[in-house]
């Protein structure tokens, strides 16, 4: 079972030795004030909630902090350290699945004898590193030594489907000190992001090679995400597997096991390749690469490229090694497995029904929300189905999320997570379907397809259109779409 | 004082139900039954653990012991004793249905049979409805323990997914659920099957006596279910798009899939239902049953028929009213594509160089527990929702590597379904074992239906195979390589 991964900063303050150029007066504590939405009733926000984190000041008059301290932020406010003023500050970059963010100071003046700290190379195992955040809201900094305990590829919880480089250490990794730098030598070396749940002494942070990528990502203006290569390896140890490929039963090169659909690499790559290099780092048959000493996924070696970018890529085909290019490229359809910041829930309402975009957000509040029937097709409809039968698999599915009671709906059986198979005949592959659907009617009834086994509703056309405005008005939607 | 001598009143009033049920003469019917059997550990179908279990059942005709069915598969002794002390008998399966989770046992101890009693099973509920009692025994003492009527409810059994009407009662009877009989009066009411809390949940009089009257006349009867998925009908404009003049009535039929047994479908999906064997169908899917009272129509496909019987329908179709007659498919574990039940076999498995296949089972997946078969085992878990077909009857899955140098690389892998073997489609172990002997060329090629893990394994055929697969036996105590069940 995938231990629960929390997000957090560092806290308690050690006895460390505090380095002569005195980072702590770059580093800056953040109090946010956050809404999240309501996937169940997407027009929806929760009250405000108040948070705090950490961030530090870098080139450029600019403050870098985690994604997950700054994410659905409706004010930031920042403050220096020892200085009570507060100053509004707006977000400039975030990249949600490497949970970076850079901040704007509104106020220039809030960077004034404030250094911006170097960043630094990935610091070695073994090595002490101390780290600095305002943990728990204190309003005094903290300090934490630690040791780098390891450094491999891990969950980032923040969005919760991407697996990138981090480093452990075991210093004490608290809420409130995300975002805060760790030094070593004066230079930057990670950003402090999240612990592990029961694991006492464990903090993780992001490094250096993680750091720079995203600062080079954005330097045209634009966010394009980490790139991926499109492919699973697994591991060739086995000799029969090595034997039947005619490759040499030696440690070197990893199977491609899965290719993307539609991704580059399904142009250049193919079931059964064996990857020997990826750029200039040979891939060990357990699929790992030497990266500045420590043994790795080699997904790093793609992932710490540019969107777009083409990597020499060494392969095993038909039993002699052969080099294609392959374009790495951030997956574009995998957005709704994971968690979504930052983005109003799409959703649609006719006669009081309420149609939205399945995804991990939708599923995780209507499992909150004690949603009745449904929830383990829909968990299948978005893990499964597409991987085990891309043929049939919707764009876009979507789901009744839930009824706004009204006399025109008052019959329905469904009232909440169900997919919606089609509405008056026409397959509902994304949301303005079920858009065309309603408002291309010209028929009495409106006949929705629902759920595994296909129940089906039927809705008065001329009375749910009649009625749709004042549900909305009952129910306090502002509209009745968000497309 | 006052409290001491209510307390003593209270320790003397479970005294009186004993008495009281003594005087009806139910020690001279409830028989105590001992079953000792083997529990499969499904993680290592290798190992057999063995389990003793107690049961209760009643006599109810001439050497005959009704009890249910649950827990005397895989039995290697059964004992029955009467009147809750004494020597005890070895007894025998006469019969067993699991789908009805019903059994009837015998001995050929001539003395046990001395004094005992058949009883008469009440098939009406025109018993009190506070007037039960649940019996058992225990420490050689007739246990009668009260038990408020509920209601009757369709529900489905515990050993399969059949619907058909339950008696529930309240109870303080603790641990009930092995076949204790329910009685009102001098006449057999139900049998307990489960007990969640205080609720029992209780095979019927009428149930009872349907299946002993079937069996007694030699009748070869199988439980049948309707193969169609329905909804009630409690839309109205559904019911208006579909033109059904009159009155909101019936239930709307969404899909049929095709029947296991090859016949035509006679339904469609957007036929209302309307009548089930006379029976008026009400717009929540219940009919007015003339024992039970509302039931939900499911019953309607195993009150007082069988697999293999026709049941008249009338049906709204197109506009107009039709009459169908639906033969009743028989209910067989395997229409699933994960079985639910698993009877009197041994856990199959099959292993070569390390690798463990078995068949996809719902005691399988029961055996990691509830919360992780939701979890972890979420995806083969929810192949418990797809029925089989004539090209997938069933799963196999690899299921673990048990490791050796032969299978280096693979130790970490399990729980995968298994697609192909050396490009033969396999889907029991059957197949497995036909396909591992056309290996291709000096490999075995293994591919998995899509997964998150790996899509391919190849190890190596032939004499290495074997060595290794001696090796691993030995290594890991196994003393057989396969167990695979004839297929019926």
């Amino acid at each position: 079972m995938l231990r629960l991964i929390f997000i957090v900063a560092i806290l308690w303050l050690g006895v460390a030795r505090v380095p002569a150029i005195e980072p702590e007066r770059s580093v800056v504590q953040i109090y946010i004030f956050m809404q999240k939405p309501d996937w169940t009733a997407p027009w929806r926000y929760d009250p405000v909630q108040s948070a705090s984190g950490s961030g530090f000041v870098i080139k450029g008059k600019r403050i870098m902090t985690n994604a997950h301290v700054v994410s659905w932020s409706r004010q930031i406010i920042v403050r220096k350290y020892q200085d009570p003023r507060p100053y509004l500050a707006k977000v400039e970059f975030i990249g949600h699945d490497c949970d970076l963010a850079v901040l704007k100071v509104e106020d220039e003046s809030f960077f004034d004898a404030v250094p911006a700290l170097d960043l630094g190379e990935l610091p070695e195992v073994r090595s002490t590193v101390i780290t600095y955040g305002y943990p728990a809201g204190g309003r005094e900094i903290s300090y934490t030594r630690g040791v780098v305990s390891r450094i491999e590829m891990n969950i980032y919880s923040h969005i919760g489907n991407r697996r990138l480089l981090s480093v452990q250490t075991d210093a004490a990794i608290n809420p409130g000190n995300s975002g805060g730098p760790v030094i070593q030598d004066e230079r930057v070396v990670g950003v402090a992001f999240q612990g592990i749940q029961g694991l006492e002494n464990t903090g993780f942070f992001i490094p250096p090679p993680i750091v720079n990528r995203f600062l080079k990502d954005i330097e045209d203006g634009t966010y394009d995400r980490v790139p991926m290569a499109g492919i699973n390896l697994v591991t060739l140890q086995n000799p029969a597997y090595r034997a039947k490929l005619r490759l040499p039963n030696d440690n070197s090169g990893a199977r491609v096991d899965v290719i993307r659909p539609q991704s580059p690499a399904s142009e250049v790559l193919r079931f059964d390749d064996v990857v020997l290099r990826v750029d200039q780092y040979p891939v060990a048959n357990d699929g790992t690469i030497l990266y500045q000493g420590n043994r790795v996924s080699s997904a790093v070696a793609f992932q710490l490229h540019q969107n777009g970018d083409l990597l020499p890529v060494e392969i095993w085909r038909a039993g002699q090694a052969q080099t294609v290019n392959l374009k790495v490229e951030a997956p574009q359809d995998d957005q709704t497995q994971g968690n979504q910041f930052d983005v109003r829930p799409r959703y649609y309402i006719f006669g009081g029904l309420v149609f939205t975009p399945l995804s991990l957000d939708y599923l995780r509040d209507a499992d909150r929300s004690g949603a009745r029937s449904g929830l383990n097709d829909l968990n299948y409809e978005l893990f499964y189905h597409a991987r085990e039968n891309p043929d049939t698999a919707l764009k876009e599915p979507v789901v009744l999320s839930n009824i706004l009671n009204d006399p025109v709906n008052a019959t329905f059986l469904t009232r909440d997570a169900t997919l919606v198979n089609r509405i008056n005949g026409i397959v509902i592959e994304q949301l303005a379907d079920v858009v065309r659907a309603f408002e291309s009617s010209t028929q009495t009834y409106d006949v929705i397809e629902l759920g595994k086994h296909g129940t089906f509703e039927t809705l008065n056309h001329t009375n749910a259109a009649q009625a749709s405005a004042q549900i909305l008005k009952t129910y306090g939607v502002p509209q009745d779409r968000n497309l | 004082m006052k409290f001491v001598l209510s307390l003593a009143l209270l320790l003397l009033l479970p005294a009186l139900g004993p008495a009281a049920e003594s005087r009806r003469g139910w020690e001279k019917s409830v028989v105590r039954i001992e079953v000792s059997r083997n529990a499969y550990d499904y993680y290592q179908p290798w190992i057999r653990r063995s389990e003793t279990v107690d049961k209760t059942g009643v006599v109810v005709g001439k050497n005959e012991i009704l009890t249910t069915a649950e827990k005397l598969s895989d039995h290697t002794l059964i004992r029955v004793q009467a009147g809750g002390r004494g020597a005890w008998a070895n007894a025998t399966v006469v019969w067993v249905d699991y789908y009805a989770n019903l059994a009837v046992l015998t001995t050929a101890a001539a003395d046990f049979w001395s004094g005992l009693k058949p009883v008469t099973i009440q098939t009406k509920p025109s018993f009190k409805k506070d007037g039960l009692q649940i019996l058992r025994w225990r420490e050689g003492k007739l246990e009668s323990r009260q038990a408020e009527f509920t209601q009757f409810a369709v529900r489905k059994g515990q050993l399969s997914d059949i619907n058909q009407v339950f008696l529930e009662a309240s109870s303080e009877i603790q641990g009930a659920g092995a076949g204790e009989p329910v009685v009102s009066g001098s006449r057999l009411v139900g049998l307990v099957i489960e007990q969640s809390g205080r609720n029992c949940k209780i095979i019927p009089g009428a149930f009872l006596r349907m299946i002993v009257t079937a069996r007694a006349s030699a009748q070869a009867s199988r439980l049948g279910y309707f193969h169609f998925y329905w909804q009630p009908a409690e839309n109205t404009a559904s019911l208006a798009n579909l033109n059904l003049p009159g009155a909101p009535r019936g239930v709307l039929v969404i899909e049929v899939t095709p029947r296991l047994d090859g016949l035509p479908n006679v339904l469609q999906p957007r036929d209302i239902i309307l009548q089930i064997d006379k029976f008026d169908i009400d717009m929540q899917g219940d009919y007015l049953d003339p024992d039970f009272g509302l039931l939900m129509l499911e019953n309607l496909a195993t009150r007082n028929c069988w697999a293999g019987d026709d049941v008249t329908m009338k049906i709204w179709r197109a506009g107009q009213i039709h009459e169908v007659v639906y033969r009743l498919p028989r209910y067989d574990f395997t229409n699933s594509l994960v079985p639910a039940g698993v009877f009197d076999q041994p856990a199959d498995y099959l292993i070569t160089g390390g690798l463990v296949f078995q068949p996809l089972t719902v005691p399988y997946l029961q055996r990691w527990g509830n919360e992780r078969a939701r979890n972890a085992l979420f995806r083969l878990n929810y192949y418990r929702e797809d029925e089989a077909t004539k090209d997938r009857p069933s799963l196999v899955i690899l299921s673990q590597v048990l490791p050796d140098r032969f299978n280096i690389g693979y130790q970490e892998y399990r729980g995968l379904v298994v697609a192909k073997i050396n490009g033969q489609t396999v889907n029991n172990l059957s197949s497995v074992q036909q396909a591992l002997q056309n290996p291709e060329g000096e490999f075995h090629i293994i591919d998995f239906a899509p997964n998150e893990t790996v899509q391919r394994l190849v190890i190596a055929a032939g004499d290495s195979e074997r060595a290794a697969t001696a090796r691993i036996l030995e290594n890991f105590g196994i003393s057989s390589a396969a167990q695979i069940t004839p297929a019926n």
